[in-house]
């Protein structure tokens, strides 16, 4: 019988949400394919996970080795290689994390496993897999197959699929680790991104701009918006990586992750990337010029237009109804 | 130091409308105008500053169609010194390992310090191919870079990881790096490197030439493959205010009130 | 004959497009408000060889061609004008008479100084009560010692207020009439020169135009450029040069004017569509392309004549100069005219456009003065 594998990611003592997002969906893909679900957990120290792990598989490989402490895409892709040739499981997804995408190819490669990256779905059919990715920023969708192969291979994208509790109890398999040699990569440290004169995540109101500002000289006019709501002004990575705001105000899977109770997207496409920093808002507006920007699946409300007209009209209307 | 900078022809499609050709699994291609890759273009930045930081030379080196040519020529004058493009019509539609198969027969080939590429490609996003390079030539990686320091042949680099954190890994050259947007401001060529530009070598290599099989290039040797393309499905639609400016800013502010924002 | 641009000028234009795109466009509206000299877009313009794009390599140029400054002045010139004529005027009213004319020791003082705008050049040619006739010019240059005494005004001087460098032209024998008209490079500094107000424009309104006033002047006797006499010369053959550059100016803010049409003609709706939709609309958009496609071509075959050294390119220089112009007014009106309301608005960058593009068919010589170049070329015996 030849199971579906979920690798665990875990990173400074928490289990990242990615697992257990796979291991809801592998429960199910298990459960359609009459599989067995396995939960794989590389590390140190990490056996309060396992529990976790395993209320969703029928088993958990439990690796426990100090070179295993720190992620290191060498040393984990040592340590699953021998696994995965010996178990022999048909399907294995990774988080398409920057954990997973520095593993998952290594491992593709190495172990001669067809991998599909990013993936928003995946299904069984028979013997076979398929995939479902987003292409050009998520204008389009993909569906992959995989050709015949003994295994295959899948990272998934974060918030692809909903959670939910199995209430299972697996068994934990204390497994050896194979022999590891010293990486030629060597982890330092971890280091936080320095803390800026605003913190986003504690506003009630974000007013967010994107590329669709396309001048610096915008940014103002924004801001003042912004201020009109009582809130703060923030923004996609492309704003940062121009150097016209601090990183402290990009939020985004590489950035701060927020909850307002309202948050304004103005020129902002809706990439991937983005939309998973902000999904969480209670009220979404989004402004863009482009009806279909993936933005207005997000949002609550959209106006499809220019918006160095509407941000001026918007900003008066406030303005008299605070006045009138 | 002896730099190779993978880099790729992308279409631009932020502004654009993209539509599903006849065969279901490609996009209209025929509107469209193309770039560098956004982050390939920080990587060779990078590849720059860091040649004109310690001498030596950068090698641009690219999978794709003659039209690529302008691309690398581009490149060249940005700072490249020599680029190489490889092409075979038995390459196309090469998934992410496919490509990276046949850029790392082309780069073992090559002197390197460095390996450097985007961490991501905007037109297929696969964030595959400059890992799998590595893991093929057998050089150890790091991706999402946002800062390198090289010195006596050990680079120690910040990588991003979610929510701003950053990982920092040491290692011994020659690695790879895939490059993160942001890490530098990518320069204009002058008018004096553009014309520099043109005297320097774009070298051609094609499957055979670099002795490869068409059993592992392209669609021939690629394990994935696109069945079909789809519009994505729509989700929850916002509603939409019609109107003009004035009208859809008073409808906005009237919901700004509702929910208590003034 | 090979109608495509080279690899190099392909390139050319891909870089400054963008540039213009990421660095200009950005501010070209506030300059054009405030009237402010655009010294951060040159700056940056300088290190990426714009000022200098045909002063060759050993003058510290870029040492390119008339085709590529065209295509330079065509792409900056469509996102600000006024940026692409401080661009224009550097380049081909002050440097390239200084290349052309200039001995040894003139080329090698000035040309790199401009080439990195570490000042920037100007033309001084029209005069208060003397344009079109250049045979009417009052200013006077007269033998001092080892001096010319300047005496005169200039009116109407692009780059005038800004400018280090300029290209002065006097009359130093009234007696020979237009042989007796001589060119000087003059010094920002020089003592006896000052400068007039800032001009009032209706549009180009960045380019820090004004009057230049010579009051016994003085300027060196080595800075008489070319000969004494050989001024009329020099300025009809530096204008045949620079009539190529206004008409890709033309060309750029026309077609910067198109695009903007283009665009908003697809995003307004009215009586349930797009007007894009609209036949009435589709001519305008239609006719507006055609002229700019056709200007566009004659100011390369110009800009062509001029690279391949064909001795007399006047008559393409004029025929460029005016049709592109005559095509740039046309189409700024019809963009504003598509932009409805909204084009009469400042909110929108096509009134500038409209305003910008009436100047194209009065300087560097009127449309009136190149049909007359046209057609002695074709008439004289």
């Amino acid at each position: 019988m030849r199971d579906i594998f979920v690798l665990a990611e875990h990173r400074r003592g928490e289990l990242r949400d990615i697992t257990i997002e796979m291991l809801t969906k592998g429960r199910e893909l298990a459960e359609c394919c009459g599989v067995p679900l396995t939960a794989v957990l590389l590390g140190h120290g990490v056996d309060r996970f396992a529990e976790k792990l395993a209320s969703y598989a029928d088993t958990v490989v439990l690796i426990d080795h100090p070179q295993l402490e720190n992620f290191n895409s060498e040393t984990y892709q040592a340590a699953l290689s021998p696994l995965l040739e010996d178990r022999q499981p048909f399907l294995t997804l990774i988080g398409h994390t920057a954990f997973g995408i520095d593993v998952a190819p290594r491992l593709s490669a190495q172990s001669n496993i067809p991998l599909a990256t990013d993936c928003i779905d995946i299904r069984c059919e028979d013997d076979r897999v398929f995939a479902v990715r987003q292409i050009y920023g998520g204008k389009l969708n993909a569906e992959v197959s995989y050709e015949n192969a003994p295994q295959y291979l899948a990272t998934i994208r974060p918030a692809s699929f909903p959670v939910r509790e199995y209430g299972l109890k697996g068994e934990i398999v204390r497994t050896d680790c194979p022999a590891l040699k010293t990486p030629e990569r060597e982890f330092l440290e971890y280091v936080e991104a320095p803390a800026g004169e605003v913190d986003i995540t504690q506003a009630d109101v974000i007013v967010a701009v994107g590329r669709g500002i396309k001048e610096k000289e915008t940014l103002p006019l924004v801001e003042e918006l912004a201020k009109s709501l009582g809130g703060v002004l923030a923004c996609s990575r492309p704003i940062v990586d121009a150097g016209w705001l601090p990183k402290d105000r990009q939020v985004g899977s590489s950035g701060k992750t927020v909850k307002p109770k309202l948050y304004v997207a103005i020129g902002i496409s809706g990439a991937f990337q983005h939309i998973t920093g902000m999904k969480g808002s209670d009220t979404i507006v989004a402004i863009n010029k482009d009806p279909n920007a993936p933005v207005f699946n997000e949002a609550d409300y959209g106006i499809v237009g220019d918006l160095f007209k509407v941000l001026p009209t918007l900003k008066e209307k406030i303005a008299e109804l605070k006045s009138g | 130091m002896e730099i190779v900078v993978c880099m790729k022809r992308v279409p631009e499609t932020g502004d654009a409308e993209i539509a599903v050709d006849s065969t279901g699994r490609d996009i209209v291609r025929d509107r469209l105008t193309y770039d560098i890759n956004e982050s390939d273009n920080y990587a060779l930045e990078e590849a720059v500053l860091l040649k004109e930081k310690f001498g030596g030379t950068v090698t641009l080196v690219s999978m794709g169609p003659p039209e690529t040519d302008e691309t690398l020529r581009m490149g060249l004058a940005k700072g490249g010194d020599v680029a190489v493009r490889l092409w075979d019509h038995r390459f196309a539609r090469s998934d992410g390992h496919a490509t990276a198969f046949v850029l790392a027969k082309a780069i073992r080939e090559m002197e390197f310090d460095l390996v450097l590429t985007g961490c991501i490609a905007t037109d297929d996003g696969r964030t595959q191919v400059g890992v799998t390079i590595a893991a093929l030539l057998g050089i150890p990686h790091a991706t999402y870079v946002m800062k390198v320091d090289i010195e006596d042949g050990i680079a120690t680099v910040q990588s991003e990881l979610e929510g701003g954190l950053i990982a920092v890994n040491r290692m011994k050259t020659p690695a790879l790096f895939t490059i993160q947007t942001g890490i530098n401001e990518p320069r204009y060529p002058s008018l004096i490197s553009i014309k520099k530009a043109t005297a320097k070598e774009i070298r051609t290599l094609t499957l055979d030439d670099l002795g490869l099989e068409a059993s592992s290039a392209g669609e021939e040797g690629s394990k994935t493959k696109i069945v079909k393309l789809t519009p994505p499905p729509v989700g929850k639609r916002a509603e939409i205010l019609e109107g003009a400016p004035e009208v859809v800013s008073a409808r906005l502010t009237e919901i700004f009130k509702e929910k208590g924002m003034i | 004959m090979d109608f495509d641009l080279t690899q190099d000028q392909r390139l050319v234009q891909e870089m400054v497009r963008k540039f213009a795109v990421n660095e200009l466009e950005p501010v070209a509206s506030e300059i054009d408000k405030t009237g402010e000299f655009p010294w951060s877009n040159i700056k940056k313009m300088a290190e990426l060889g714009l000022l200098g794009v045909i002063v060759p390599e050993e003058y510290g140029g870029a040492g390119l061609d008339f085709l590529s400054l065209a295509i330079v002045i065509e792409e900056i010139s469509k996102v600000c004008a006024s940026t692409g004529v401080i661009v224009a005027v550097n380049n081909s009213l002050a440097a390239y008479p200084i290349l052309a004319f200039g001995d040894v020791k003139q080329r090698q003082k000035y040309l790199p100084v401009l080439a990195r705008a570490e000042q920037i050049g100007a033309i001084g040619l029209t005069e208060p009560n003397a344009g079109s006739d250049v045979a009417g010019l009052e200013s006077t240059a007269v033998v001092d010692g080892d001096y010319y005494r300047l005496n005169g005004t200039k009116r109407f001087i692009t780059n005038g207020v800004e400018a280090g460098v300029y290209v002065i032209f006097a009359y130093t024998d009234k007696t020979k009439g237009h042989k007796g008209l001589s060119a000087f490079i003059v010094d920002g500094d020089t003592p006896g020169f000052s400068r007039g107000d800032h001009e009032d424009l209706m549009g180009l309104r960045a380019t820090g135009n004004c009057e230049l006033i010579f009051e016994d002047a003085k300027v060196p006797k080595e800075n008489l450029l070319g000969e004494e006499g050989q001024g009329f010369k020099i300025g009809m053959h530096t204008l045949d040069v620079s009539r190529i550059d206004i008409g890709a100016q033309s060309v750029g803010i026309a077609q910067g004017a198109l695009e903007a049409s283009v665009k908003y003609a697809k995003e307004r709706t009215a009586f349930g569509k797009p007007i894009a939709q609209f036949q009435l609309i589709q001519a305008m958009v239609a006719e507006m392309a055609t002229q700019i496609e056709a200007a566009r071509f004659l100011v390369y075959h110009a800009a062509y004549l001029k690279d391949k050294q064909v001795p007399r390119f006047s008559k393409e220089a004029s025929m460029a100069k005016w049709f592109a112009a005559e095509a740039c007014l046309n189409a700024v009106r019809k963009a504003v005219q598509v932009h409805g309301g909204y084009g009469y608005t400042k909110d929108y960058p096509v009134e500038r456009y409209y305003r910008d593009a009436k100047c194209m068919e009065i300087y560097e010589g009127t449309t009136e003065i190149q049909k007359i170049v046209i057609a002695r070329s074709l008439l004289k015996d």
